[in-house]
């Protein structure tokens, strides 16, 4: 007990009595912490906008002109009894003359062109959903072999082309966000790593005197593990302090850019409170010990 | 009390630092180990403080054969043994009384013994009224004595000082002189390491002379030789 008290109170002796120093450790502690934070939130909103992209995306199946409604609807079933589609919504062929007239409502020679035509030239669709993304092509397997005489068309070479171009930038996304974050981290780590062997350095001649004075290398090594504590300990904390009002302030942004989309960057913290705060107090926890473990080692060998 | 054994040491594995030395140092005694730089004198006060192995040979202090001491014992000889050095080492931002009980501190003694221990050991090299202070606040003296009163806290029965005049003025090194003059008349060895030879002259006592790692003299109320 008397030990516990004398490593705690010698601890904070040199927290307090080098002030400088550990608000510099603990800056730099923060400056880190921060920027990974950022990352995660940069990933967080890249990964909706990846999904917003996602979810534009739909596949057309063109309808005979001609097609009976009751025929249409019966297949409109049929489609979304499949389980992988989410959605099927029937259009119809004046429904989509109406959407083609608001589309194109400013240039003249088409709708000129449209009323020289004298009927609607369009066909009826079904709009159709897949539940996830990257089903969609065996969505697409699904209708070119689906029995049914009133389908128009089944070429669905665009959707495959920009199924592929999508999940080829996804994919160069995630790679390059993790490489990024990657190289942030382990540079990050190294600077708070670097950090505390600095400050340790400082305290080389105090653990010399420890080692002369007969101090046992568990009296030693203990101070400067509780320091590495209090220091993760108190950098986590200041960077929820910090970090909770940034997200507060950013979120207005989010919710203006991605109208119609989920995004709350604030309940997703909150969320993933435990996860991502608790995870970084470890991460830093064990850095700075690791690091306070090497850097006493060397001055204790005298 | 304290034996040397044929100790040997070299750092290179070449040279030897220390060269085949024996000596015995008996309870009680005043040694004053005198040499050029590089005569070996420091390697023997890292030897005996086991902050080095010897490569070959035995030490003994008392019963106790340190020759392969571990880092564990480490600790519990140096609480056995005080030792001061020429730049006295204590914490710039512990006062004088701090740096006192921080030695007992860290070895686990209970405040009550510190309380009682440490005014008595600042009497004891008269520093009793500057406690308080921090080492830049007193001269060079006094922190050597301020130095002295930590080795002294764990009563030890050897006190090593390596050049502990090296960085005063003569007044305050004759000073320091007399203070271990008087902690060896309470019955503590005292082993001291110079190359003052206005102070080895003065004294009086044993001197043993050393020279590129070999011991070249050993008298019982010598002088400085070289």
């Amino acid at each position: 007990m008397l030990f516990l008290y004398r490593i705690i109170k010698f601890s904070l002796q040199d927290i307090f009595r080098n002030i400088w120093l550990t608000l510099v450790t603990i800056t730099i502690l923060l400056l880190a912490l921060f920027a990974i934070n950022t990352l995660v939130t940069v990933r967080l909103v890249s990964d909706t906008a990846v999904a917003a992209i996602k979810e534009k995306i739909d596949i057309s199946l063109y309808l005979q002109t001609d097609a009976p409604e009751s025929s249409i609807l019966a297949l409109q079933d049929k489609i979304i009894a499949s389980p992988r589609v989410k959605s099927v919504d029937y259009i119809s062929k004046d429904e989509a003359i109406t959407s083609f007239r608001e589309r194109y409502a400013n240039d003249q020679a088409i709708l000129g062109a449209l009323k020289e035509l004298g009927r609607n030239p369009l066909s009826p669709s079904l709009t159709i959903i897949p539940k996830d993304f990257n089903e969609s092509n065996l969505v697409i397997s699904e209708l070119r072999v689906l029995d049914s005489s009133i389908i128009e068309s089944r070429d669905f070479s665009d959707n495959s082309i920009i199924l592929s171009k999508i999940n080829n930038i996804t994919k160069r996304v995630n790679e390059v966000g993790l490489f990024i974050i990657s190289i942030f981290i382990l540079t990050s780590l190294l600077v708070v790593y670097n950090a505390i062997r600095v400050a340790i350095y400082t305290h080389r001649q105090e653990i010399e005197i420890m080692r002369l004075v007969g101090a046992s290398n568990f009296f030693i090594y203990m101070p400067y593990l509780f320091s590495a504590f209090m220091y993760a300990l108190f950098s986590v904390l200041i960077i929820i302090g910090i970090f909770y009002p940034f997200l507060t302030l950013l979120q207005p942004y989010l919710e203006a850019f991605f109208v119609g989309y989920n995004i709350n960057i604030v309940t997703y913290f909150l969320d993933n409170f435990w996860f991502i705060f608790g995870g970084q107090f470890l991460v830093v926890l064990f850095i700075t010990a690791l690091a306070s473990l090497f850097a006493v080692r060397k001055y204790a060998r005298v | 009390m304290i034996h040397l054994e044929n100790i040997s040491k070299s750092y290179d594995h070449k040279n030897n630092v220390v060269n085949d030395v024996s000596l015995a140092v008996e309870p009680g005694e005043f040694v004053s180990i005198v040499g050029q730089s590089g005569a070996g004198k420091t390697t023997i006060v890292r030897l005996l403080i086991g902050e080095e192995h010897p490569d070959s040979g035995r030490l003994l202090i008392g019963d106790w054969d340190i020759t392969r001491i571990s880092r564990r014992e480490v600790s519990y000889l140096r609480r056995q043994i005080g030792v001061i050095f020429q730049d006295f080492k204590l914490l710039p931002k512990k006062t004088l009384e701090e740096n006192i009980a921080f030695a007992l501190q860290v070895c686990g003694g209970k405040p009550a013994k510190i309380k009682k221990i440490v005014p008595s050991v600042l009497k004891i090299v008269g520093l009793e009224d500057k406690g308080k202070r921090y080492p830049h606040e007193v001269s060079g003296g006094e922190q050597q004595r301020a130095a002295i009163a930590r080795a002294l806290v764990h009563q030890p029965k050897v006190l090593l000082a390596d050049e502990p005049t090296g960085n005063l003025d003569a007044i305050n090194a004759d000073d320091i002189i007399n203070l271990l003059l008087r902690i060896n008349r309470f019955g503590t060895t005292v082993i001291l390491v110079t190359h003052n030879k206005e102070i080895v002259n003065r004294l009086n006592k044993r001197v043993v002379t050393m020279d590129h790692g070999v011991v070249i003299s050993d008298l019982a109320h010598g002088k400085y030789l070289l």
